[in-house]
């Protein structure tokens, strides 16, 4: 008796669980119409706009509460629209100098911050200069101080290295304009203040204890804790919503409509964006309507088709990169990756990937297909280089590695003077943690260069996030997994970290080229789009031929939001939604 | 008694120091590095770590870090917390009360049901109820938490909609958030008690009903068990069999004379429950989106956020100090026999 009643208890509750979870929600009403409900899994670092570096942050800070000079004409990345300025500079209107050097913004008037105060040129030269002089470490300062002061940073090895007239004569108000003088001509310029150049009331960052513009204080909020800003958790920009909580228990960001806003106002009274790490519980909140927008994983994407009510825009493209990268010099000091440290069958010297043939041996041993099937369900595509689909000088035709075991192991008999064939060896390749593909990836590698001679031995290794990026940057990965996401949709955002010799990745892996540094300058300082695409077309080629790094795929975006949803877009640039446009019908 | 207790809590401070002292020992075996990339959140940012590790002084010597950290402790400070983007102290000020909610809720059911299920199953040693009560023990304390929640997530919030995750709904969350709400013990219950806030209360506790039937079902399960062999020790005492011999009810002698006494193993079991459900429950946090200081506290640790894991340590040592305190007191309270000196 007691077992059957067991029994139907258990088979009621498989019945109610299978049913499925769209049953229930089949034409349910709009919940909450004036509300729009995102669940992500990561919360925001600061709410500070200058020194945000984060996709969560970024969110929050832009298009949704501080706006930019000039901005994206939604999804459309390659040309701007005014925003705070009214003009966008082009050398057609003569905002742009003929010579490169100056870019003059006539600001909009009748605009006003959430405080009710309106803006003002002196505003917007002010913001500018706290961008670039607060300059906390490992913050945004450098999209700015690059071009306009021609440094990358206002300190060098912890030491001031920057003079206030430096910085300050690079901004100026001439009237209602504010203008820029760039240090040398930046093609890229227009691309960063569209993305970069939010503004906020010089009196009221004055009032609430930040700098107050004067020339002799400035280095004192240089380089801040993140929290010792009062724009840390409170915002006061023009945008469509300003913020009315930051709780940071519940994970949770609020924002308000601008009812004074100098556009329309946005449909949406409220925008509810909520960290949920667990992916059931987004995803059941999405199925109950008490979630609009979630975030979904790619190998999750299977459990949210086909839910009733639900809409999932896939394959949108996306400024992202996944590489893995070869250390030409590795610190072979107290390293176990690198086994004996030497060319005998056990390990690899430091300068083992120094050898152009090693690296074209992985580069055709890597197994694209699978790795991009497996790793993103076939949702990326083989880029073939770092200037990738959708930016400026990617061209399809030029060449790239396919997956070639033939070719793999002529390549590999070349190496280290024939010698590699014979002695084979032993390192290991790392990735981080918890990320999937890479982890793919690096099985990948494994399995197909050790098919190919018995004496090839890698061991794949996941490391912490923490020791992970304390190895890299200490010059002792091998062949490592890391990847590289949109700052500015440029060409020059993923030139120069690849292949500069001032990048973020030869510098942790001893990669030079002088002739890659000679172009990429040159392309930065062109304006002429023309010219441009030639010199990345030509950076490109070197990319193939230095094979720094295997450009392993460029992954496409998907998002899952309730059906209701009206007026979304996709940027790749916005690190979330633009949730201006939007309404729930 | 009153000896006692003072005794044991002048020995908090010592525990907290020893506790601090042994988890910046064990920050010798991380480089400056590693604990630098706390502040790094993306690969763009991997050459600023020098500057970081200068910044944050994680070069210095141990000793100077644990001075600098005790001295800003003396003056009332536990630090910054990189994970929970506010101060060590507002956050456990914050996570704590959502935490101790469910724990007082969740340690009440399990005590009720625990207790009563345990005694039911001695008295009625080898019937089915007996039997019925042990596999609701193994299969409760055998199925792990996150899979008991999901499905209770899945039938009670996914099907039937009756019991949403997180704290609150989006509407009475607005409310709380709003100036006319008060805060006063950061119990939200309590708080809509205070505020005259039923609808805030009912929506409260039916946040609150999923994570309880979790965490009770999941640890009821020893409490049963030891419960149970407790009251048949003491079932099987003279004492009782002297007090049935008497001709007392069968109600009279279970109550009254059994299970007070066989209760001490339960005492000791759950005070550590009650310290381990205050210290977190990160799973069941977790599923159920429950902003509880369980999980910051894993979140901090996975990423070497030192001060929040400093803070939760000193945290915990100071419940765990006042929760054997407490199992001390009543067992005296529970066996008069039992003098504390």
């Amino acid at each position: 008796m007691i077992r059957r009643v067991g029994a139907l208890i258990l088979v009621s509750v498989l019945v109610v669980l299978t049913l499925g979870a769209g049953g229930r929600v089949t034409g349910q009403a709009v919940k909450n119409q004036d509300t729009f409900v995102t669940l992500r899994f990561g919360d925001p670092q600061t709410l500070d706009p200058d020194t945000q570096y984060d996709t969560a942050s970024y969110e929050i800070v832009y298009p949704n509460v501080y706006e930019t000079l000039i901005g994206y004409n939604g999804s459309v990345l390659a040309t701007y629209v005014p925003r705070l300025a009214t003009e966008v500079p082009s050398l057609a209107n003569g905002l742009i100098s003929k010579d490169g050097l100056t870019y003059t913004f006539p600001i909009r008037t009748g605009v006003k911050f959430h405080d009710g105060s309106v803006l003002t040129p002196e505003d917007v030269r002010y913001s500018m200069l706290r961008f670039m002089l607060q300059d906390v470490d490992g913050g945004p300062a450098w999209l700015l101080l690059t071009p306009l002061v021609g440094k990358e940073s206002t300190r060098d090895k912890g030491k001031i290295a920057v003079t206030y007239q430096e910085v300050a004569k690079t901004v100026t108000v001439q009237g209602n304009n504010v203008v820029f003088h760039l240090h040398s001509p930046y093609g890229a310029f227009l691309s960063i203040i569209a993305a970069w150049s939010f503004v906020m009331p010089k009196a009221w960052a004055a009032a609430h204890g930040d700098w107050d513009g004067s020339p002799g204080t400035w280095q004192k909020f240089n380089n801040p804790k993140l929290q010792d800003r009062y724009e840390f958790d409170h915002m006061n920009g023009t945008g469509p919503f300003k913020l009315e909580s930051w709780d940071r228990q519940a994970k949770q960001v609020t924002l308000l409509r601008n009812d004074a806003y100098w556009r329309a106002p946005a449909q949406l009274a409220r925008i509810v964006i909520r960290t949920v790490t667990e992916f059931t519980t987004r995803r059941l909140q999405l199925q109950q309507g008490d979630a609009d927008l979630i975030d979904v994983n790619r190998p999750e994407q299977s459990q949210v088709q086909g839910m009733a009510g639900v809409t999932i825009r896939d394959d949108l493209p996306q400024l992202l990169i996944q590489a893995f990268h070869f250390n030409f010099k590795i610190d072979a000091t107290g390293n176990p990756d690198v086994g004996s440290g030497k060319l005998d069958g056990n390990g690899i010297p430091p300068d083992f990937f120094s050898d152009v043939h090693v690296r074209k041996g992985f580069a055709y041993a890597f197994d694209y297909g699978t790795f991009i099937r497996d790793g993103y369900r076939g949702k990326a595509i083989q880029p073939n280089g770092p200037i990738i689909q959708g930016l400026l000088g990617y061209d399809p035709s030029l060449p790239k590695y396919t997956f070639d075991k033939a070719k793999a192991v002529a390549e590999f008999k070349e190496a280290w003077g024939g010698k590699l064939w014979d002695t084979g060896f032993k390192f290991t390749l790392t990735y981080n943690t918890g990320n999937t593909p890479r982890q793919i990836g690096a099985q990948v590698v494994k399995d197909v260069v050790e098919s190919l001679n018995p004496k090839f031995k890698i061991d794949v290794r996941n490391l912490q996030w923490s020791t992970f990026l304390s190895a890299t940057n200490a010059h002792k990965g091998t062949l490592y997994a890391l990847g590289w996401a949109v700052d500015y949709p440029d060409p020059d955002d993923f030139a120069q970290p690849f292949l500069s010799s001032k990048g973020d990745y030869p510098q942790r892996n001893s990669y030079h080229n002088p002739e890659a540094d000679r172009l990429i300058g040159e392309a930065a300082g062109s304006s002429d789009p023309a010219t441009r695409k030639d010199l990345y077309r030509k950076l490109t080629q070197i990319a193939y031929n230095d094979v720094p790094s295997i450009w392993a795929a460029q992954p496409t975006q998907f998002k899952v939001m309730r059906s209701w949803v009206r007026g979304w877009y996709w940027n790749t640039v916005y690190g979330g939604e633009d949730y201006y446009p939007l309404s729930k019908q | 008694m009153t000896a006692f207790i003072v005794r044991r809590l002048l020995l908090l401070p010592f525990v907290a120091i020893g506790v601090s002292m042994l988890i910046f020992a064990l920050l010798q075996f991380l480089t400056p590095a590693m604990r630098a990339s706390l502040y790094i959140h993306d690969p763009k940012q991997l050459g600023a770590i020098p500057e970081i590790i200068r910044k944050y002084h994680l070069d210095q010597p141990v000793y100077v870090q644990y001075g600098d950290w005790l001295a800003q402790v003396l003056r009332g400070d536990l630090g910054w917390s990189e994970t929970a983007r506010e101060p060590v102290a507002d956050a456990i000020r914050g996570y704590f009360p959502a935490t101790l909610e469910l724990a007082v809720l969740s340690f009440v059911a399990i005590l009720a049901i625990g207790i009563w299920l345990g005694t039911l199953a001695a008295v009625h040693k080898d019937t089915i109820i007996d039997h019925l009560s042990r596999v609701t023990s193994i299969s409760g304390n055998s199925m792990p938490t996150f899979v008991w929640g999901l499905i209770l997530l899945m039938l009670f919030y996914g099907q039937m909609g009756w019991f949403p995750p997180g704290r609150l709904s989006l509407e009475q969350d607005q409310f709380v958030h709003s100036v006319r709400f008060h805060a006063y013990t950061g119990l939200m219950t309590i708080d809509a008690a205070l505020n005259r806030q039923w609808w805030i209360l009912w929506d409260a506790l039916k946040h609150l009903v999923l994570p309880v039937a979790t965490l009770t079902y999941y640890l009821t399960a020893v409490l049963v068990r030891i419960t149970r062999s407790s009251m048949l020790e003491t079932l099987r005492t003279d004492y009782v069999r002297t007090a049935r011999a008497k001709g007392l009810a069968q109600r009279v002698v279970i109550d009254k004379h059994a299970r007070r006494n066989a209760l001490i193993p339960a005492i000791t079991l759950g005070s550590l429950l009650f310290v381990g459900l205050l210290s977190g429950v990160v799973i069941t946090e977790t599923v159920f989106n429950y902003p509880g200081i369980g999980r910051w506290g894993v979140s901090a640790s996975q990423q070497l956020d030192i001060p929040a894991v400093t803070g939760f340590a000193l945290i915990f040592s100071g419940l765990l100090v006042i929760g054997n305190l407490c199992a001390d007191v009543l067992y005296a309270v529970v066996d008069p026999r039992i003098r504390l000196q």
